[in-house]
């Protein structure tokens, strides 16, 4: 774990130390941000070199101006964490497809059915009680996606896409179209209207007009700000980790250039920076674990909203 | 079952125009936040970009349908077959067990019930025994009672003919002495009578003695 985890911060150091023996004075910030933000470079692992994505796939949408869907760092590793998902859970599939009826399951891919049917029974069945299955496929996809592109992001040389706003921001707005979706298929269109325009009863309509009136930009908002909140959680959640291990693998080059460096002090934010790691693990199974609960509440306030 | 039908047909046309349509909408939102960071010089980590966004839509969107039509229906299917076995197997069992404590209960009632009548044929031949031992008992009972009585009139018998055997030798002996006493004075024939009738009044007298000890 601790030689993983060392990796890029080593890698930081490194990029700093090369600033430094340049000549050029070390901006850490500068550097952190290089490494967070999205790019068409992508390093390579074993100090093989940089490579160059392709630019230029300029699409002319007429209104709305050219835009450029070259794929960037952020589109290769979400591309990545895609294709790992296929390879853990089609092979899944096959066995549990090939798996005789009178025989216990066993093997490496229990583990993953453990979480498959975690998130099934407690996350998906506990929150949309009836008709909770037709999620579960939404649910999982979504859960496995992020934890994957969370995951990669702490593998040395690696970069997590989730760590972009624009990526979970896209992730979020998904969850937005599910949600409002299976509102107006559970409700209909009359009642996923009444989510929006709220009709208080048992009152005059001329008293009942103001407050839904009122109340109507509020319930819109409402509906906003839940896919916004776990835009900004997931985002600020990777970003966080990924700026502290950075820094704290700064922290040994800030140092030595400011003639403050000791070995106790390397050690010292070497290990901070490991212990962070471990956590940043943590997070990457939680925030993903969060995403996928809140989408399901979310479908399962709406489809009960009366 | 309604429910379910209806909800298949919305989501299949639904889910697709509903995601490009969502993209549509942001699409203009994105770019306007874009351009307002880039002119404003904005930090890029915060900075919305439109591609990227349209890029994990697709991703997601196709990721989402393999791994729903290769990876999580079978996965799932597995899992709820192997389910539906296990439950299927323990109401099984359950049955079983009901019927085994069914069973359990019969068995224990017919040994209780071979036990009652075991105990009851012992108790019969108990009595039968007994009362046969009781019967052999009176009968050995009054056999002697019998046997003792006819020994005892055999007795009576024998005393009453000894008695009368030593009467008439009494009489006998008596006649010779009283004759050869008083040979001469006496006509045999009259004095004969008188003794006999003397003798008949002691018999009578002794008879109705022994008749009275014996009560």
């Amino acid at each position: 774990m601790s030689s993983l985890a060392g990796v890029p911060s080593l890698v930081a150091a490194q990029e700093a130390a090369e600033h430094a023996a340049e000549g050029g004075a070390v901006n850490l910030g500068e550097l952190i941000m290089h490494h967070l933000a999205d790019s068409h470079e992508i390093e390579l692992p074993f100090f093989l070199g940089v490579l160059h994505l392709p630019t230029g796939w300029n699409v002319n949408l007429g209104p709305l101006g050219v835009v450029d869907f070259a794929p960037t760092k952020h589109v290769v590793f979400m591309l990545l964490a895609a294709v790992l998902c296929l390879l853990v859970f089609i092979p899944l599939a096959g066995k549990a497809r090939r798996l005789e009826p009178g025989k216990a399951p066993a093997g490496v891919g229990g583990g993953m059915e453990a979480m498959i049917l975690y998130f099934r029974d407690e996350i998906v069945r506990k929150n949309i009680s009836h008709g909770a299955d037709a999620y579960v496929p939404y649910i999982l996809t979504l859960f496995f996606f992020i934890l994957f592109m969370n995951l990669l992001g702490l593998v040395p040389w690696g970069s997590s896409a989730t760590g972009n706003v624009s990526v979970t921001m896209a992730l979020a707005l998904c969850t937005l179209a599910l949600v409002e979706l299976s509102g107006m298929q559970a409700l209909g269109v009359k009642g996923y209207l009444h989510t929006i325009f709220f009709v208080p009863e048992g009152m005059p309509a001329l008293g009942a007009a103001p407050i839904t009136l009122l109340l109507a930009p509020v319930e819109f908002v409402g509906k906003l700000t839940k896919p916004f909140a776990l835009t900004i959680r997931l985002f600020a959640n990777m970003m966080a980790g990924h700026v502290l291990i950075f820094a704290l693998g700064g922290l040994v080059v800030t140092m030595g250039a400011i003639g403050a460096g000791t070995v106790a002090g390397g050690i010292g934010a070497t290990a901070l920076a490991t212990f962070v790691m471990v956590l940043e693990v943590v997070v990457a199974f939680l925030q993903a674990g969060i995403f996928a609960l809140l989408t399901s509440v979310f479908v399962g306030l709406i489809r009960h909203a009366h | 079952m309604m429910q379910t039908e209806r909800s298949r047909g919305f989501s299949r046309v639904a889910w697709a125009s509903a995601l490009g349509s969502f993209a549509l909408v942001l699409g203009p939102t994105a770019l306007a936040a874009q351009e307002a960071a880039e002119a404003e010089g904005g930090n890029p980590l915060f900075t919305v970009n439109f591609a990227l966004t349209i890029w994990t839509i697709v991703v997601f969107a196709l990721l989402l349908v393999i791994l729903k039509k290769f990876a999580w229906g079978q996965i799932l299917d597995s899992a709820k077959a192997r389910e539906d076995r296990i439950q299927n197997a323990l109401d099984e069992a359950a049955k079983l067990q009901a019927e085994a404590a069914v069973l359990l209960e019969q068995h224990r009632a017919q040994l209780a019930d071979a036990r009652r009548q075991a105990q009851e044929i012992v108790n019969e031949g108990k009595t039968a025994g007994e009362r046969v031992r009781k019967d052999i008992e009176e009968k050995a009972r009054t056999e002697g009672q019998a046997l003792i009585e006819r020994a005892r009139k055999e007795i009576e018998r024998e005393k009453d003919s000894a008695l009368d055997e030593i009467r008439k030798e009494s009489v006998d002996l008596a006649m010779a002495v009283a004759t050869r006493l008083i040979k001469e004075k006496l006509d045999p024939e009259k004095d004969r009578k008188l003794v006999v009738g003397y003798l008949e009044e002691i018999g009578r007298r002794d008879n109705s003695a022994a008749g009275g000890k014996r009560a």
